[in-house]
């Protein structure tokens, strides 16, 4: 057990070195005081900035340096508001933390619930139903969704407010989370159905119904049991690429996490902001998908061969 | 009476696939699209950058009054002249412009000899956005960038994919070890993130958003190509090839890739779909394909200030109901293989 965890964690750390240096290249090509300067500038002005961002040292110095000081927590400075990147992560970090949470529980609960019920009444109208369903959820991006909501729920029906965040009450974050959750409730559902109408086939199911089990009793103890691994992958995998989506989703309803801070910054080119970003969703889904692996190692003896 | 030949994998695969409803209804819808694409000059009045800017915002099924003056630097692309009312007088047409001053113009002044070739009542469709184009054919100009960009996008990450996915599982070992070493790498990005930095360091553009997003999908199909070899390898035909002497690029190439075609053509159209979900998302934020050209996200984009005020919500919801559409159906497809394609579920 303790070697495999060793190995696991061994190997996430070689990852995240090689996810260190991949982003220590998402930078403008060329010469990117160049690019930020503009064409326009002078020599000068141009040398300047190259030794303020350290961009006159050859290559491998440079990313040693940046590896350096991420070591030390220096993501770097931001150009377009000279401010320390990590710092306004730290800052931001809250409010993204918050939205993907509670959309990642909601789906997670619902999910699960919706894809029992598709497979409790597996190929009849309802599971038909859902499943169509959740394949329109799945078949949306995020900023779409949004559209739909904000047009129903916040300008028609006036329920909910458009943007904004919690300070101006909790109803803010109705509409962004629903958005949020849309994607990955549709997965969790569709993983939940096939892996219950997966367990339900398997022998010790059939073994249990034929003790005179009553068949909720089976369906919930049983099958819902293992029927919950995959669901755990998916929910793990997703966290990762939840966190990307919420960006959109705070662009949109004008939410004051990361994915602001890095649409401002797209537009100004400010790419220590972005490797910053970069960099941070990444290294949370190592983390968590390290966890998840661990996780399994203590649940499923299996897994630790 | 029928041989007791066993129909192929394909063969089976397409009775069962014409058989599902859905992947039936995702093909037609796809066919369709794809026709609508190609054929987009011959169904649009106007070209998707073409402005008149006095129509601009105007609804659904909104039919213009316009005349065609002749353009000298450019015979082919008449100027537009949107009028309330015209006649023709003698040698002169005389017309009235939408803020209501009358003006006159002289025939050879414009575009062609009759009046049918000079004036036009066009319908648009979809009514028309912010500079007065016309949102059907900016629609289905737009399908074009995103049918491509699925297409490209996609045979990009399929190279990668493939390649990458078919050294690791046949070569095995310390290849393996390298290729999933970058593949977990890359893995630990969200996709859209990386999608987002290369196109930062690509800059904007049509193809930079196409090598784009084809560099950062390879990572599935990788993986999924790794895991097919795996199993393959140890089939007995694969064996036969290699006592024959084969050489590993033929063995891979015509004996083994053949073989692991269904799962990959699985993915690739879940990838399709996926494609084209970037491509709208980059140039939902100003990334990607640049204005004018049109593009399904940008054209949200633009009409998004009008959804939080509750008018002329078409701009924004148009171009979102053909991307749902698009990705649905494709979706709908890609659900109806991988059911047809699974030899767990296949029955004669």
């Amino acid at each position: 057990m303790a070697t495999y965890l060793l190995k696991k964690l061994i190997y996430s750390m070689i990852v995240l070195i090689g996810v260190i240096v991949l982003t220590f290249f998402m930078r403008p090509p060329g010469d990117p005081a160049r690019v930020l300067l503009g064409q326009r500038a002078d020599a000068e002005s141009i040398a300047a900035l190259r030794e303020r961002l350290g961009l006159d040292q050859p290559i491998p110095v440079q990313i040693s340096r940046y590896v350096l000081n991420l070591t030390r927590g220096d993501m770097g400075t931001s150009i377009a508001t000279n401010r320390d990147v990590l710092e306004t992560l730290t800052e931001r970090f809250p409010a993204t933390a918050l939205l993907a949470v509670s959309s990642m529980v909601l789906a997670t609960i619902l999910g699960v619930f919706i894809g029992v019920i598709a497979a409790w009444k597996a190929n009849t109208w309802v599971d038909s139903t859902v499943m169509g369903i959740s394949l329109l959820g799945i078949s949306l991006p995020a900023f779409v969704v949004a559209l739909f909501l904000v047009l129903i729920f916040g300008v028609k029906l006036q329920w909910f407010p458009n943007s904004g965040y919690i300070t101006g009450g909790w109803e803010h974050l109705v509409l962004p989370m629903i958005t949020l959750a849309i994607r990955p409730l549709s997965i969790i559902a569709r993983v939940t159905r096939s892996s219950m109408l997966d367990v339900l086939g398997q022998d010790y199911v059939r073994t249990a119904r034929a003790k005179g089990l009553s068949a909720p009793s089976v369906f919930m103890k049983h099958a819902l049991r293992n029927a919950l691994n995959p669901v755990v992958t998916t929910v793990s995998a997703w966290f990762a690429g939840l966190l990307a989506g919420t960006y959109f989703i705070e662009f949109v309803f004008n939410w004051p996490g990361i994915g602001l801070v890095v649409f401002n910054g797209i537009e100004k080119l400010d790419y220590p902001i972005i490797q910053g970003v970069v960099l941070f969703s990444a290294v949370i889904f190592v983390v968590v998908n390290t966890f998840a692996d661990l996780l399994y190692g203590f649940i499923d003896p299996k897994v630790r061969l | 009476m029928r041989h007791a030949v066993a129909d192929s994998l394909w063969t089976i695969a397409w009775r069962r696939l014409r058989k599902n409803i859905g992947a039936v209804i995702g093909m037609v819808v796809l066919g369709l699209m794809v026709v609508m694409a190609v054929i987009a000059p011959l169904i649009t009045a106007f070209e998707p950058t073409t402005q008149i800017l006095e129509y601009s915002v105007r609804p659904a099924m909104f039919r213009g009054n316009v005349l065609f003056k002749r353009n000298p630097a450019e015979p082919d692309r008449p100027s537009i002249v949107a009028v309330t009312t015209w006649s023709l007088k003698g040698d002169s047409v005389h017309y009235d412009d939408p803020a209501g001053e009358p003006y006159r113009l002289h025939i050879s002044q414009m575009h062609g000899t009759t009046p049918d070739e000079w004036h036009d009542e066009p319908l648009f469709i979809l009514g028309t956005d912010r500079f007065g184009r016309d949102m059907f054919s900016r629609l289905v100009y737009g399908m074009r960038v995103s049918l491509s960009v699925g297409l490209i996008s996609e045979g990009i990450a399929l190279l990668i994919g493939i390649m990458l996915g078919a050294l690791a599982g046949y070569y095995r070992g310390r290849v393996d070890d390298a290729i999933m070493y970058v593949t977990n790498v890359v893995w630990s990005f969200p996709t859209i993130l990386l999608v987002i930095a290369f196109s930062v360091i690509l800059g904007q553009g049509f193809w930079q958003a196409f090598v784009a997003i084809g560099i950062s999908s390879w990572v599935d199909i990788a993986r999924i190509v790794r895991g097919q070899f795996f199993s393959i390898r140890e089939q007995e035909y694969v064996e036969a090839t290699r006592a024959f002497g084969f050489s590993s690029l033929r063995v891979i190439g015509r004996h083994m890739l053949p073989n692991a075609a269904g799962p990959i053509i699985v993915i690739a159209t879940a990838g399709f779909a996926t494609a084209i979900i970037f491509e709208a998302s980059l140039s939902f934020i100003g990334l990607g394909v640049q204005p004018p050209t049109p593009s399904w996200g940008s054209m949200i984009r633009d009409g998004y200030g009008y959804i939080a005020i509750g008018t002329n919500v078409g701009m924004a919801v148009f171009p979102s109901v053909a991307m749902a559409l698009a990705v649905f159906a494709l979706n709908l497809f890609g659900d109806g293989l991988r059911d047809a394609l699974d030899p767990k579920t296949m029955q004669r």
